[in-house]
């Protein structure tokens, strides 16, 4: 808030940022693309004669991109605060109560809201939003594979629907706990009245809609035709939707590089008193995890976009091997994101899940202490086993045993989770929701997942399996199969705390079971084309695939429909749900104690925390 | 396992808890071992080399060194599903025990999930070593492998070229890989070998082949287009049709 040393404005009239809002930055984005697309046409000289294909296409889409990015985040609001800053003033009380959201009913959803409560429901919608592009792209691709000997759609189309479905994809899985879960309920949860820096949580759901027009416009403009890895040198003859890829990650890395250092900051320093390490809920800790490895991943995954963009717009050649540098550059920096970011879907997924077993058991969480470190241990070994994506790829093939042993180490501190999911099932009074359900959907799918993973980590068994389906199978086991369903049931456990109405059971028992029965036929007959050696990402195959793949089909269809059913069962039990009683789950973490609607600075009195949330169980006589 | 979870009782084992769970784990390693290795093994290509029936053994072999950890965590969620189910809206009564942690389990749990993965570890180096040994066989035959958008050319030592891949029987091949534009990757699809060829480098995979017949070449990293059709054949032929072949193909290539 205002500062001693810097005087509020005056605001005689309306302020400048009352009149900023989704609308006008839109307009300003579009307007200064435009604007420089337009300059850029004119004056950018034409390419030299050895230059490679599109250099001055690419200078000028993205150019355009950059200017869109600027023109939407100037005009959403995000410079106003620095910008007063710079000029020696701050905010005034109301200006700052303006952007908390005070008393702005449903237009806060479309401004630079900072209360935590508004980014996330942002986060969640758009999560959701993001989930219903990337799974009618999923269907997509199903259907063309689901009839014999290929598709109907065209080859470039189709690899562009791959690598678009498994971009929106992963960023979804990635923001789908802590986004709208680790926005909304993580503050109350550790007895906070909002985040570190609220400005910084505004900016960061703001950057994801900005990253997300570049992605789109891509589509018109070639498409990702790479895959999401988006490999090089590959992405360097693709055509420009390539650029809308790496704008997007680029504006993405910075919304995640600013989320986490702000949910970090705010688990660190703001939890309540009392609250100590051993007494903060388990779901804290997976939330942290995730976005503490996201901090040193995503500069990585920028940088390698950084340099991409620079091969293709102005003739470097980082990844170009002809002019000395390495497409194995590439694949060293982007799997250095790439395994941490498996990690930071998963982790939060299953603490999600963690901090639910002991409510829906009636029993404290077994061996909390083991759910830590098999945490940490996660995290700190994902940060060490990133070419075993490279196995095959000749890099070095004298590292592939270090690796090979860092892979495998991972299953240790993995099983200690499944040890603490277990430990707490075992013997507890099991209350039938669907969040108690997903519980044992997780252990069978990460069972899955985990158990090929340990295959697929050997080096002779992935000779033969890299790169077919199989690996498609194991990853959608591990990020959609237990990662999804965590993700799924905070929706379903969190829902009551969010919207003040609980989400209806019938539907999400529906949906429940539609979505992992269908998932289980899909990726089991994945799977099966994987092991008789169908490759990833083909738009066509032998006729001895053909069974497999209609059962993929088939079991994908089962899983929209139970998807479609979920939404459903979000829109209708929002809109006129069953209202919650304050603590309908009866749990013991704090963002129950609150009521609903949650006060704008959630605590008229701070809570004091004088023992964990686990005290679950009668005590032995 | 389970015997920590009650540790005063002094026949923990005859709990009806328990001993469903150990009649459950037995049953559920036993159906997870065999529908986990049938799966696989019936699923898998026949194999047509020494190291894809060694890939073949290694997944047999994992698969059952994993069911009974899959067995017991299967049995423990049986156990739970099938017993203190409680439906409504308001939660059930706090349940009977308070253990909130025991040590001797996670000790047990963590010594048993190191050991497993030492096994892994060691399985995997034996194999990897018999494997790299064979990229410095002196008798080998050398193919140079040539990746492009999309096809595969095979050069052999005496300057003959093909988009099929012939080789002999029972005679180890060392593939020298290369692309001259993205990156492909070369896998033999029944031999269980896989290697990306980069442009601007070569890497190097062996393979013995041992039966004769006609497998599969396809590219296993998305290389643009027509990535899906970026496959071929490889003839595995006797000794003699190999050397009739070679011989054969070299002149027709130096003829045209």
């Amino acid at each position: 808030m205002t500062t001693l040393t810097s005087k509020p404005v005056s605001a005689p009239g309306k302020s400048i940022i009352e009149k900023l809002n989704f609308f006008t930055a839109l307009a300003l984005g579009a307007i200064s693309a435009i604007v420089v697309w337009r300059l850029a046409l004119q004056f950018l000289p034409q390419d030299a004669e050895e230059a490679r294909l599109f250099s001055r296409e690419d200078k000028i889409t993205l150019l355009s991109m950059v200017a869109w990015f600027i023109g939407f985040m100037t005009g959403i609001g995000a410079l106003v605060g620095p910008f007063r800053w710079l000029m020696g003033k701050d905010l005034s009380h109301d200006e700052n109560m303006f952007l908390a959201g005070k008393d702005m009913g449903v237009k806060r959803y479309f401004r630079y809201t900072t209360d935590h409560k508004v980014v996330g429901i942002q986060y969640l919608v758009t999560t959701m939003a993001m989930f219903g592009i990337g799974g009618i792209l999923a269907m997509l691709i199903r259907t063309n594979l689901g009839t014999p000997e290929g598709g109907w759609i065209h080859p470039q189309a189709y690899n562009s629907i791959v690598g678009t479905h498994g971009i929106i994809m992963i960023v979804a899985t990635i923001i789908m706990v802590t986004g709208p879960f680790g926005n909304f309920i993580v503050p109350i949860m550790i007895g906070a009245r909002d985040m570190a820096f609220p400005r910084l949580n505004a900016l960061s759901f703001w950057l994801i809609v900005a990253a997300a027009v570049p992605l789109i416009w891509g589509q018109f403009i070639g498409g990702i035709s790479t895959g999401w890895t988006a490999y090089n040198p590959l992405a360097g003859q693709a055509p420009l939707g390539m650029d809308g890829y790496i704008m997007f990650i680029c504006i993405f890395a910075i919304s995640t590089m600013v989320a986490g250092a702000n949910i970090t900051t705010t688990v660190v320093r703001m939890r309540a008193k009392g609250m100590t390490w051993n007494r903060t809920p388990i779901f804290i800790y997976g939330v942290v995890a995730s976005v503490v490895l996201a901090l040193p991943a995503f500069p990585v995954f920028f940088l390698s976009q950084i340099m991409s963009a620079m091969d293709r717009a102005l003739d470097t050649s980082f990844y170009n091997t002809a002019g000395g540098g390495s497409g194995w550059l590439y694949e060293n920096l982007f799997w250095i994101m790439g395994h941490p970011e498996v990690y930071v879907i998963l982790i939060p997924a299953v603490a999600a899940l963690m901090e639910m077993a002991p409510v829906f058991t009636r029993r404290p969480l077994f061996s909390f202490n083991v759910a830590v470190m098999g945490i940490a241990g996660i995290s700190g070994l994902s940060a060490l086993v990133w070419a075993h994506h490279m196995y095959m790829s000749g890099w070095a093939p004298l590292l592939n045993t270090p690796f090979m042993l860092t892979t495998e180490l991972i299953s240790i501190p993995t099983g200690m989770l499944f040890l603490v999911l277990v430990g707490t099932l075992w013997r507890g009074r099991l209350w039938m929701t669907m969040p108690a359900l997903s519980i044992f959907a997780l252990l069978w799918n990460f069972m899955i997942g985990g158990i090929t993973g340990i295959y697929l980590s050997d080096v002779p068994a992935d000779a033969f399996l890299h790169g077919s389906m199989y690996v498609t199978a194991h990853f959608h086991y591990t990020l959609m199969g237990a990662g999804l369903t965590g993700a799924l049931a905070a929706l379903v456990y969190w829902f009551p705390a969010m919207t003040g109405r609980m989400f209806d059971k019938r539907l999400s028992w529906v949906a429940f079971w539609m979505v992992q029965i269908g998932f289980n036929i899909a990726f089991v007959g994945m799977f099966a084309v994987g092991l008789a050696g169908q490759p990833r990402r083909v738009e066509s195959f032998a006729p001895t695939f053909n069974t497999g793949n209609m059962i993929t089909t088939a079991g994908a269809y089962l899983v929209m429909s139970g998807m479609l059913v979920l939404l459903y069962g979000v829109i209708s039990s929002w809109k006129s749900g069953i209202k919650a009683p304050k603590n309908p789950w009866q749990a013991k973490t704090l963002e129950w104690t609150v009521g609903y609607p949650i006060p704008l600075e959630n605590f008229d009195v701070l809570p004091v925390v004088t023992s964990d949330a686990y005290g679950y169980g009668k005590a032995k006589p | 396992m389970s015997d920590v979870m009650t540790p005063k009782a002094p026949q923990w084992w005859k709990k009806p808890d328990v001993k469903k769970t150990a009649i459950l784990w037995v049953i559920c390693t036993a159906v997870i071992g065999f529908v986990g290795v049938e799966f696989h093994v019936r699923n898998m290509v026949r194999p047509a080399s020494e190291t894809m029936s060694g890939v073949i053994s290694l997944m047999r072999i994992f698969t059952w060194a994993a069911a009974p950890v899959a067995g017991l965590v299967g049995a423990i969620c049986l156990t739970a599903l099938t017993s203190k189910r409680h439906y409504g809206d308001n939660p059930p009564p706090e349940s009977d025990h308070q253990i909130s942690n025991s040590p001797r389990t996670n000790a047990v749990w963590i010594v048993v999930s190191a050991l497993l993965c030492l096994f892994a570890l060691v399985g995997g180096f034996i194999v990897i070593q018999k494997d790299s040994a064979a990229l410095l066989d002196k008798n080998a035959i050398q193919v140079n492998v040539t990746g492009q958008q999309w096809l595969w050319s095979f050069d052999y030592e005496n300057g003959a070229r093909s988009e099929d891949l012939y080789l002999p029987v029972d005679k180890p091949a060392v593939f020298h890989i290369t692309s001259v534009d993205v990156k492909h990757s070369f896998w033999v699809v029944q031999m269980g070998i896989k290697m990306d060829a980069n442009p601007g480098y070569t890497t190097d995979a062996a393979v013995t082949p041992n039966k004769i017949g006609v497998f599969d070449v396809r590219c296993a990293e998305l290389c643009g287009l027509l990535h899906a059709y970026m496959q071929t054949k490889v003839h595995v032929v006797s000794q003699a049709d190999y050397e009739a072949w070679l011989s054969n193909h070299a002149a027709i290539e130096k003829g045209a």
